[in-house]
This record gives C-alpha cells, sequence and structure tokens, in this order.
C-alpha cells in the first residue's frame, strides 16, 4: 500500500512539473504573450543547454568547463574548511580555557555574512582561485566549527560520568565518548556548510572571476541572454542539489545504528 | 553558588577581552599606516567616526544601512505574505501541494543570489530587482517552516476539537495557527537573517547606495578602512536584528519553551 | 581472623554552596559485603555515591578504597547510575567493551581477550545473543542488564549501584535483584547499594544503613542476619522490614 503510494506521488510531481513546463510553453511560444527576449520559452532555454555544451560564446568557456571551475573551488574550500573547522569546534567545546579565550573573536567574525567578506578577499587575494577558495573556506569553516561545538556540548552527562568513573583520561573521553556525541551535528554543519559554501560561491564570482558558473550567468546578463542566464540558474540549483543528496547519504552511513 | 558564577564571568571576559586586544594589537603593528590596500584598526575606527556625520558618496553611514534596511523591509514583508499563505494552502489542501510543492522543490536548490542577473534583466537596475531578490531569499524559508509546522500539528489536538463540535474554520484558526506560530517565527528569524545577506549581495552587483554598495566602492578604490567599516555595520546591523527577532519571540510567544 | 575492611568514610561532610547535605558521615563496608542505603528522597545518597567517585569534590573527610584514598585509574570501580549509560552508538558488545578499553594498558589485554571477556560477562547476563544490536533496538530492562554486564566485565572492586532497577516492573525487579546478586556473592564484589524501596533493601542487603534527611546523618546500621535465598512473606522478613520502615518515618 505505502509503495503505491509513493509511487503515485512520484507520478503526480512529475505530472505538475510537466504541467508547468507546458504553461511556460504555451504562454512564450504558443501564444507569444511574453517578450521572449527576455522571458524565454523552455524550448529556448533547452537549445541553449545543448549549444552552451559547445559554444564557449559569449563568456569565454563552454558549460563544462564552468562547472569543473566552480567545483574545483568548492571543493577545495570545502575539504580545508571541513578539515579545519570540525577540530576547531571540538576544542572550542572541549576545552574551557581555549573557548574562554576565543570564542568572544569567533562570534565577532562570525556576524559578518560571508558574502560581505568578498570585497576584502578580492582586494587581498585578487580575483582568480584563491579568494574565491578562500570564500568559501570561510564560510565552511564557521559552519563546521559551529555545528562541532553544538555537537560537543551536547554530550550526555551520564556518559562523562561512566566513563570518569571507569577511570577514563581526558584524551580516552574525548576520543570514545564526546566525539562520537558530536558526529550527528557534525555531519549536519557538513551538510549547512556546503549549502552555504555553494551560495558564498555564486557570489563570489558574481562579482570577481573570469570563469565558473555564477560568472556565466553575470556575462550572460550583460550580453542580455536570458535563456543563458535561465541555463545557468538550473546547473546550479541541479548540482547544489546532487552534492547535497550525496552528503545525506554521507550522513546516514556515519550515524548508522544510532535510530 | 553567585559567587561561583560571577567569577566564571569575570573570567571569561578577561580571557575573551585579552584575546581580542592581543589581535588588534598585533594586527595595527603589522599594518603601516597609509598603505595601500591595509589599514590599521585606528583608522577603521577613525573612518567609522567620521562618516557618521559625513558622507561617504551619497549618503553617511547611517543612510546607507536605512537604504539596505528599507530594502529588507519591503522583500521581507511581501516574502511573508506569500510564503505563510502558499504554506497553508500545501498543507491544508492536498491538490495544492501536489500541484505547488514539487514547482517549489524544483526552485528551492537555487541560492538566491543566482537570480541577481535574471532580477536586473527583468526589473532594471533600480528597487524593484533588489525587492525581488530578497523576497526569494526571504521566502523559502517561511514557506518551509510554516509548512513542517502545519503538517505536524498534533493530530490529537485537532481530533479533540473536532470530537467537541467545533466547525472546522474555527478549529484553523483557533487550534492549527496558534500551534504552528512558533515554528512560523522561527522560519520568519531565519528569513530575516536571509535576507540581509542577500540584500547585501544585490547591492554589490548592483547598486548606487546601501552598505553592500558601500563595501563595494571600498574594494574598487581599494580603500580597506571602508570595507572593514561597512562589513561592521553590516555584522552589527545583522547581529541587532537577530536580536531584536529573539526578543519579540520571548514576549510575544510566550507559551513557547523553545531549547536553544 | 578479622574480615578485610574495603572502604572506609571518614567525617566526610559535603554541601552544595550554603546546602550542607553530608553531615560528618562516618562507616566501613567490609569485602565482600553487600550494603545497603536507604534514607528519605533527596537526602544525598547519590551525592554519596558521586563524592566516592569523585565527580563531586567534598568538603572535608576521606574516603579510602583499601585503605588508600580513591584512584579511579588504578583501582577499578564499577558505577551503574539511575539513568540508563548505555552508549547510543555502540552495539551491546562494544558497550560492554568499553571500561576494558580504557585500562587496555595496565591490563594488557589483547583484542581477543577482550572479546572473550565480553562474551562471558554477556552469558553471565543472558545477552549473549544480542551482542550485536544497538541500544534503540533493546528494552529498557535489557539495556539495564548491558549496563551491569558492562560494570562486571572489569572485575570490579567495588560495585556502586544508584536505584538501578527504578525504571523496571516488579517480575523483572525480582529477576534482577537475584542475580545480582548471585554474580557478586560468585565473585565476592563489594557493594554499595542505594534504593528508596525498604523491601529491596532487606531483600539484597547483608547490612543496612539508614540515612537522615538533610544534613543527612547516619541514623542506624543494621545487620541484616536472615539468610539467603529470602522469602519476603515470612515473618521474619516482616519484622525486619517493618523495623527498618519504621527508622525511616519521613512521611
Amino acid at each position: 500500500m505505502k509503495k503505491r503510494q509513493k509511487i503515485k506521488e512520484k507520478i503526480f510531481s512529475l505530472l505538475s512539473i510537466a504541467g508547468f513546463l507546458a504553461c511556460w510553453w504555451l504562454i512564450t511560444d504558443v501564444f507569444q504573450l511574453a517578450n521572449t527576449s527576455l522571458f524565454p520559452s523552455p524550448v529556448t532555454v533547452f537549445e541553449t543547454f545543448v549549444d552552451k555544451l559547445t559554444n564557449a560564446n559569449p563568456d569565454g568557456n563552454i558549460l563544462g568547463v564552468h562547472i569543473l571551475n566552480s567545483l574545483l573551488v568548492v571543493g577545495i574550500g570545502y575539504f580545508a574548511g571541513t578539515l579545519l573547522g570540525i577540530p576547531f569546534g571540538i576544542a572550542l567545546g572541549w576545552y574551557k580555557k581555549f573557548e574562554m579565550t576565543v570564542r568572544p573573536l569567533f562570534d565577532i567574525i562570525r556576524t559578518i555574512p560571508p558574502i560581505a567578506w568578498i570585497p576584502i578577499f578580492i582586494l587581498w587575494l585578487g580575483i582568480g582561485l584563491i579568494a574565491k577558495s578562500a570564500i568559501v573556506f570561510l564560510t565552511v569553516f564557521i559552519a563546521a566549527a559551529l555545528n562541532a561545538y553544538t555537537g560537543i556540548t551536547s554530550i550526555n552527562p551520564v556518559h562523562m560520568w561512566a566513563g570518569q568513573t571507569m577511570g577514563a583520561s581526558n584524551w580516552q573521553l574525548l576520543w570514545k565518548i564526546g566525539i562520537p556525541t558530536a558526529v550527528p551535528m557534525i555531519c549536519t554543519g557538513l551538510k549547512i556548510g556546503f549549502n552555504t559554501a555553494w551560495t558564498s560561491l555564486v557570489g563570489a564570482e558574481l562579482l570577481g572571476a573570469t570563469e565558473g558558473l555564477g560568472y556565466m550567468i553575470q556575462m550572460a546578463r550583460v550580453y542580455c541572454r536570458a535563456d543563458l542566464v535561465i541555463v545557468g540558474m538550473l546547473t546550479i540549483g541541479v548540482i547544489g542539489l546532487v552534492l547535497s543528496i550525496i552528503l545525506d547519504y554521507l550522513e546516514i552511513i556515519l550515524t548508522k545504528g544510532r535510530y | 553558588m553567585k559567587k561561583r558564577k560571577t567569577n566564571i564571568q569575570w573570567e571569561r571576559l578577561i580571557y575573551g577581552g585579552a584575546a581580542i586586544l592581543l589581535f588588534l594589537v598585533i594586527w595595527q603593528i603589522l599594518v603601516k599606516p597609509g598603505s595601500a590596500k591595509f589599514a590599521t584598526p585606528l583608522e577603521v575606527g577613525e573612518f567609522i567616526l567620521q562618516h557618521i556625520t559625513t558622507k561617504v558618496g551619497p549618503c553617511t553611514i547611517w543612510g546607507h544601512a536605512g537604504w539596505s534596511l528599507s530594502r529588507v523591509g519591503v522583500g521581507y514583508i511581501l516574502a511573508a505574505a506569500a510564503g505563510i499563505v502558499l504554506a497553508l494552502l500545501m498543507s491544508q489542501s492536498k491538490v495544492c501541494n501536489i500541484i505547488l510543492h514539487p514547482l517549489f522543490d524544483l526552485l528551492r536548490p537555487i541560492p538566491p543570489i543566482a537570480w541577481v542577473p535574471l532580477a536586473i534583466l527583468w526589473f532594471g537596475i533600480f528597487e524593484k530587482a533588489k525587492y525581488f531578490i530578497i523576497f526569494i531569499g526571504a521566502f523559502v524559508p517561511f514557506v518551509m517552516n510554516t509548512y513542517t509546522g502545519a503538517v505536524r500539528v498534533d493530530k490529537k489536538l485537532i481530533d479533540a476539537a473536532l470530537m467537541l463540535g467545533t466547525p472546522p474554520r474555527t478549529i484553523f484558526f483557533r487550534v492549527v495557527f496558534p500551534a504552528i506560530v512558533p515554528q512560523i517565527f522561527a522560519g520568519a528569524q531565519v528569513a530575516l537573517t536571509n535576507a540581509w545577506m542577500t540584500v547585501i549581495g544585490a547591492e554589490m552587483a548592483r547598486a548606487t547606495e546601501g552598505v553592500g554598495w558601500m563595501i563595494l566602492k571600498g574594494m574598487e578604490n581599494a580603500d580597506m578602512a571602508q570595507i572593514v567599516s561597512g562589513m561592521a555595520v553590516i555584522g552589527v546591523t545583522g547581529f541587532l536584528i537577530a536580536a531584536l527577532m529573539r526578543w519579540l519571540e520571548k514576549h510575544l510567544i510566550k507559551w513557547n519553551v523553545r531549547e536553544r | 581472623m578479622c574480615e578485610q575492611i574495603k572502604v572506609q568514610v571518614k567525617n566526610l561532610t559535603k554541601s552544595y554552596g550554603e546546602l550542607l547535605v553530608l553531615d560528618n558521615v562516618s562507616f566501613e563496608v567490609k569485602k565482600g559485603e553487600f550494603l545497603c542505603i536507604v534514607g528519605p528522597t533527596g537526602c544525598g545518597k547519590t551525592t554519596f555515591l558521586n563524592s566516592l567517585t569523585k565527580l563531586h569534590d567534598i568538603d572535608s573527610g576521606e574516603i579510602l578504597l583499601d585503605s588508600v584514598p580513591v584512584n579511579l585509574k588504578k583501582q577499578s570501580i564499577a558505577y551503574i547510575f539511575q539513568e540508563n549509560s548505555v552508549l547510543s552508538w555502540r552495539t551491546v558488545a562494544e558497550n560492554v567493551a568499553l571500561g576494558l578499553e580504557f585500562k587496555k594498558k595496565e591490563l594488557a589485554l589483547t583484542k581477543n581477550e577482550i572479546k572473550k571477556k565480553v562474551r562471558d560477562a554477556l552469558s553471565i547476563v543472558g545477552l549473549l545473543k544480542f551482542e550485536n544490536y544497538y541500544p534503540n533496538q533493546l528494552s529498557a530492562s535489557m539495556l539495564q542488564r548491558v549496563v551491569i554486564a558492562r560494570a562486571f566485565v572489569i572485575a570490579p572492586e567495588l560495585l556502586l549501584m544508584d536505584e538501578p532497577y527504578g525504571q523496571l516492573d516488579i517480575n523483572l525487579r525480582f529477576r534482577l535483584e537475584d542475580e545480582v546478586v548471585k554474580i557478586c556473592k560468585q565473585f565476592n564484589t563489594t557493594v554499595i547499594f542505594i534504593t528508596h524501596n525498604l523491601e529491596e533493601a532487606v531483600y539484597v542487603g547483608d547490612r543496612i544503613l539508614i540515612l537522615t534527611n538533610k544534613p543527612s546523618k547516619i541514623k542506624e546500621e543494621l545487620e541484616n542476619p536472615l539468610p539467603r535465598p529470602r522469602d519476603v512473606t515470612s515473618s521474619e522478613f516482616i519484622k525486619l522490614r517493618e523495623y527498618v520502615t519504621d527508622q525511616i518515618r519521613w512521611w
């Protein structure tokens, strides 16, 4: 019964999207109710998509290159951000002295939205790979550290007492009880970190870059190519979604058995 | 017990304060005053104080903040209205849900800032485009939170009201709605933070005033003092409006005890 | 031949801020003895166990285990809390192994030796079949048995139990009470057992320590000479239980 329900729901979703596309197409191509240079039909958008796979105009690169570039930047920033952010957050939650010292500074940096860091990073590091990765790094670092911190500080006191009375050292308590407790929150941090990183990346590419998906849609606007802008937006959305789903699976693997 | 608590507060103040002070001192020492791409903390402070009254471009710092906030205001209110209505529709009517929810899910993964070029093409470079982008940024959290809240209303509450003979309309206004208000508020807070971040992005992309414009101009003029001042204003304003929301939540939704 | 004294509590005083909880408490526990501590709710029984295991600091007095101050690293103490302390991310077997893992170096155990000890402990509490299950798949009483297995696997010199059967229904209580007493006698474990259920205290205890209300002092120490297995319906049992009840009188 349940499976049937689910299949039914999936079919309806697809029908709804198909219906939406149909309406869109009707409005633009059939009834010509809109200015097609600003509001292209889905057919045009699709054609542009296919064309962009091989055509480097008007921004100098084919779609594939832009995608790879964005992925590269996000990859570097994300990897570095989690590698440094998670231990930082754990230390922040575990060592009281460290928290008392560093936390206020961290909180101040945290209130400034990642996007506001773009101008200063561009000023310092130019508009290349390094500046963009730095912005992604900062965004991910903050999210990862914050969630790791929340995870560690959510330790169940009973678990700590159990470990302490069994003669565990501080280090053993951290590794065997502290960090495992924090794993679910760390996973949340990984997911949130990615979403904000992807947003920051698009912002950075819009404002100062020479390739990447954000740059592509910015250039498309300059050349008044609404169809290309839409292709870019959809690509950004789809890739963001796919990577998000991968992280969801990662979370299921890392938290197996708990729930 | 009380003595211990204030001791810890003092310790925090001293440790934290010392760290910040040390950071500022090192920063001050490392940078040569008057250098091209860098500014000392003192220069930044000077800039802020100076420009509370004198103008940076078309208006003072207050003016810029005002512009940004006003844009947020318009986009935010529109998003709240549209978002809550849509979510309630989707949660109460299965037909609406089936039609609208997939469309929403399709557009959701696109970051608000990715809408900037399209918005500029559609609405030009003036205010409408910015309202639109802020609307998108705030719309998603309102919809998601309101929907989740409405769908998760404890069935028992509704069943109890039905059993007592309450008409459906009254059930909605007296049972369902109060139950989801805390959740809507949570969405409102996320939406506000999003809106604030989105307006900065929108202004950086294309504007003639606003805090986002201010830091972009600073970048173009290689004026780090201006950039950092702008960042400070952005940070402080963002913090204040978040604090305002929390205060509102505490006093308006007194029955809600949400863990923080 | 004098019996060995396992635990010595001397002039233990503990207060929380201005509230005096334990007031100059002194007593001894012999090796292999099953001591029950009873008293009104909130009189400091849990505080006492926490002081013993160094989870709290004490104001004055000392607690000696084998004539030396308590050293959690070198001496093996097992503490079973009121709330279940099973780790949700570890299987049953991994949970039981926890104590051994902490003392791996001191005890110089190999992985296989740990595995064998864990299995032995699980057989004793009857959970060997469930060694690879996760806690969310088990019932409350099974989880409590996991905690008991975890306690016994480290062959503790001192076993502390704080109302361990509070969450369980009566049948399970009886069963676990019997099982645990049996294992303790088998390994000659010294036990300090806290409960507010007087019938349980008289049923399991070799000796009963009655505390007063805050600030707690020892009201009375009684020996429980009834031979095991004990019959809760026998007149001697009932007499002893009524006597203890009389002494408590907290209502």
